[in-house]
């Protein structure tokens, strides 16, 4: 895409995002054509739509078809993808027997698609299989974050409607582009937290001038800020570099980034913030069940830690 | 000369002429070294060429693109060739006398800067005005045609071993703030300058005291509009906060990988070894960016003061980690690489202090880059 279309592109998505969510999103994910881009240009596609669906707070199908593309479904046909259970990041199946067996999570998307994607292991190998929705139980999560449309899945002897053997890197793969996907979405979140916090700021008066005025105030939106580049930054070279591990440290840092934003806008906001009559309360939730998709920043963190510790070396960074 | 053939040939040059290029002295040697060898390797790497990248023809540069002094000054702090901070002055300096100076005096002076065979300084703290700058006292007077300095710098970087200083000036009334500066460049050999080295806290003299009494300096030394001078200030605050940036990020990864080789199993907890390289990881995404728009042609703002954050932060936890990973060592040991462990966790405290201090740049971030009006 060129700059002209990207920005179109943009206008589009952000009208539908703001206006839409749920499957009202995703037929107009369809209308704009978000799954040709997602093949045409994925980094346009990923970055540009989950950074709007965190800032609008809204949901859709588009993280499964990113899935589910990674995995070697064809994005033109609609499947949903089973997550893996919280805490990363093993495939959500086991094939034992020829009977498939799932323990995972699945997005709002996935109870609306006749077929769902699982990776599961049959011992060393990885596969994908392919079932019916309807084999699954799925079981409405109501968590942290009631709107975000999370469910259980479990499936117990299951038989495979297809059944085909992945590349040993496809999951692992798909896992990346979920992870850059999912940070997109905190960075948008935060976003919308800042910009909430920053219009209270300039509004709110006490002791005869804007909250705005206090330093205190002021560097904990300006912290905040800094959070959010930093992700963002990260998130760029991760595109760049496109290994699995640029992406787990940029949802990492997204997750991280995402907590402080919340804490430091909460504290802006205080009384007003803390009602449900307020948005910010959304935004808040959606961070926190966000960065425990597909790795939290502290597992990533630790996990990342230990891989240092182990080899003793630092993998190669992004270069100039 | 694009960047990927720039990188390769000046990653051959370094191998080649690694025996010519490393350092005499063990471990991190006294600034005294360091200048020296600082000296050396700025000296064969402008004969060869490669310190000439990246900077204009009519300073006797060889032009492309800016990344490629980005990436050299990445590759020779890397290789531990030289100190990143003492190196990076250039970078700070250089671009200042391109914008600022007359074609004549900045053709005449910066390749002495770029071939090592000078040092430059910059005078802008004084005892009575740090994060305020814009309330700087030293005076300035134009009679006839030359400019008469008097007052006092400090904590001048490397002032002692400067030739030259771009000095900032108060040559409005007193309470002119930032309309009443002007920038000039100032030969430190000029009758009148005392320069006295102060002991920094992590070993060795880093930066001076400067005194001017009654200096008189040509007036076609002047950088930019006499009166302009905050504007000169404002740019070269950017490049503080950008290549320089650049190089120490890579200085701060090799440490790291030192250190992951150094500590004893069981020293480091796996979780704050993995956010130390995450910071470090977006310190460097961060800076990148910035270098790429640096070399599109932008013009860099307040928005540096992120970057100069992430860096403060990434400094300092990494020699956190320091401390808890080589406790040993930087408590008690006696070898030159406890020595140099410990003066660059001592030095890692003055990342949120120089170049603005971290409120300073928070401060800049509300208020340039939120828009949250003024703070009072
Ligand atoms: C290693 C090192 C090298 C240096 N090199 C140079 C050099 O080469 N040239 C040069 O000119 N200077 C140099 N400096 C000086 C440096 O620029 C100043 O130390 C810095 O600007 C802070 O000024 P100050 O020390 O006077 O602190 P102050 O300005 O007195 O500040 C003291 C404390 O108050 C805080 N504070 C001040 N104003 C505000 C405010 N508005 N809001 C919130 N908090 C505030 C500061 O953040 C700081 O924590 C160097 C300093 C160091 C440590």
């Amino acid at each position: 895409m060129n700059d002209q279309e990207q920005e179109l592109f943009r206008d589009s998505l952000r009208h539908a995002t703001v206006a839409h969510t749920a499957e009202a999103l995703d037929a107009e994910l369809d209308d704009l054509g978000w799954r040709d881009a997602l093949r045409a240009d994925r980094r346009a596609a990923v970055s540009t739509l989950f950074e709007l669906q965190g800032r609008a707070n809204a949901t859709s199908s588009a993280l499964d078809t990113v899935l589910a593309t990674a995995l070697g479904v064809d994005p033109a046909s609609t499947a949903g993808v089973v997550l893996p259970p919280l805490g990363c990041c093993r495939p959500p199946g086991r094939v034992t027997a020829e009977r498939l067996d799932v323990r995972g999570m699945g997005t709002a998307a996935l109870g609306r698609h006749a077929t769902a994607v699982v990776a599961a292991e049959v011992g060393q190998e990885q596969v994908t299989v392919v079932v019916d929705t309807a084999a699954l139980e799925l079981r409405p999560a109501r968590g942290l974050d009631p709107t975000i449309g999370i469910v259980h899945v479990v499936g117990e002897g299951l038989g495979a409607t297809t059944r085909s053997t992945t590349a040993p890197t496809a999951w692992t793969s798909a896992m990346a582009r979920g992870q850059l996907a999912l940070a997109h979405e905190l960075v948008g979140a935060s976003r919308t937290m800042l910009q909430l916090a920053r219009d209270h700021a300039l509004e709110r008066i006490q002791f005869g001038r804007p909250i705005a005025a206090f330093q205190a105030v002021r560097h904990q939106l300006a912290e905040s800020l800094v959070a959010i580049e930093e992700a963002d930054a990260a998130l760029g070279a991760a595109w760049d570099v496109g290994s699995p591990l640029d992406a787990a440290v940029a949802k990492a840092i997204g997750g991280r980034s995402a907590r402080a934003v919340a804490r430091h806008c909460q504290q802006v906001l205080a009384g007003i913030g803390f009602t449900t009559e307020h948005p910010f309360h959304r935004y808040v939730r959606r961070v926190l069940v966000l960065d425990g998709l597909l790795g939290d920043a502290r597992s990533l963190t630790r996990e990342l830690g230990e891989g240092l510790l182990r080899t003793r070396r630092l993998p190669s960074i992004p270069p100039l | 000369m694009e960047l990927d053939a720039f990188r390769s040939s000046v990653d051959r040059w370094l191998d080649e002429h690694a025996a010519a290029l490393s350092p005499d002295h063990p471990g991190m040697g006294t600034l005294d070294q360091q200048m020296a060898q600082l000296a050396k390797v700025k000296r064969l790497a402008y004969d060869a060429g490669w310190m000439r990248w990246g900077w204009p023809e009519r300073v006797g540069g060889l032009g492309g693109s800016t990344l490629l002094r980005a990436y050299l000054g990445e590759a020779l702090t890397a290789r531990d060739l030289v100190e990143s901070g003492i190196y990076s002055l250039t970078e700070v300096l250089a671009p200042t006398m391109i914008d600022y100076a007359p074609p004549e005096l900045a053709a005449a002076m910066v390749p002495r800067l770029l071939r090592g065979d000078e040092t430059w300084c910059q005078g802008f703290s004084e005892p009575g005005t740090g994060s305020n700058l814009a309330a700087l006292s030293c005076r300035a007077t134009l009679t006839d045609d030359e400019w008469r300095i008097t007052g006092q710098k400090v904590w001048t970087s490397l002032a002692q071993y400067a030739d030259r200083c771009v000095l900032l000036t108060r040559t409005g009334a007193p309470e002119s703030a930032h309309r009443g500066i002007t920038a000039i460049f100032v030969d430190m050999a000029s009758p009148g300058i005392t320069v006295r080295p102060l002991e920094t806290m992590h070993g060795g003299a880093e930066f001076s005291e400067v005194f001017f009494d009654d200096v008189a300096v040509p007036v076609d030394r002047t950088l930019g509009e006499v009166g302009r001078g905050w504007s000169v200030a404002m740019d070269i605050l950017p490049f503080e906060r950008s290549t320089a940036l650049w190089h120490r990020g890579a200085f701060l990864n090799r440490r790291l990988e030192q250190l992951l080789a150094a500590a004893a199993a069981g020293a480091l907890a796996p979780a704050e070894v993995g956010e130390v390289f995450q910071q470090l990881y977006a310190l460097r995404a961060r800076s990148r960016a910035t270098q790429h728009r640096l070399a599109a042609g932008q013009r860099l703002g307040p928005e540096t003061s992120v970057d100069k954050i992430l860096l403060a932060t990434a400094e300092q936890g990494l020699f956190d980690l320091v401390g808890a990973g080589l406790a040993q060592d930087v408590l008690v040991g006696d070898d030159v690489s406890s020595e140099r462990w410990r003066a660059e966790l001592l030095y890692s405290r003055a990342a949120t202090i120089y170049g603005g201090s971290a409120e300073i740049q928070r401060n800049i971030v509300a208020r340039r880059m939120l828009d949250l009006g003024a703070d009072r």
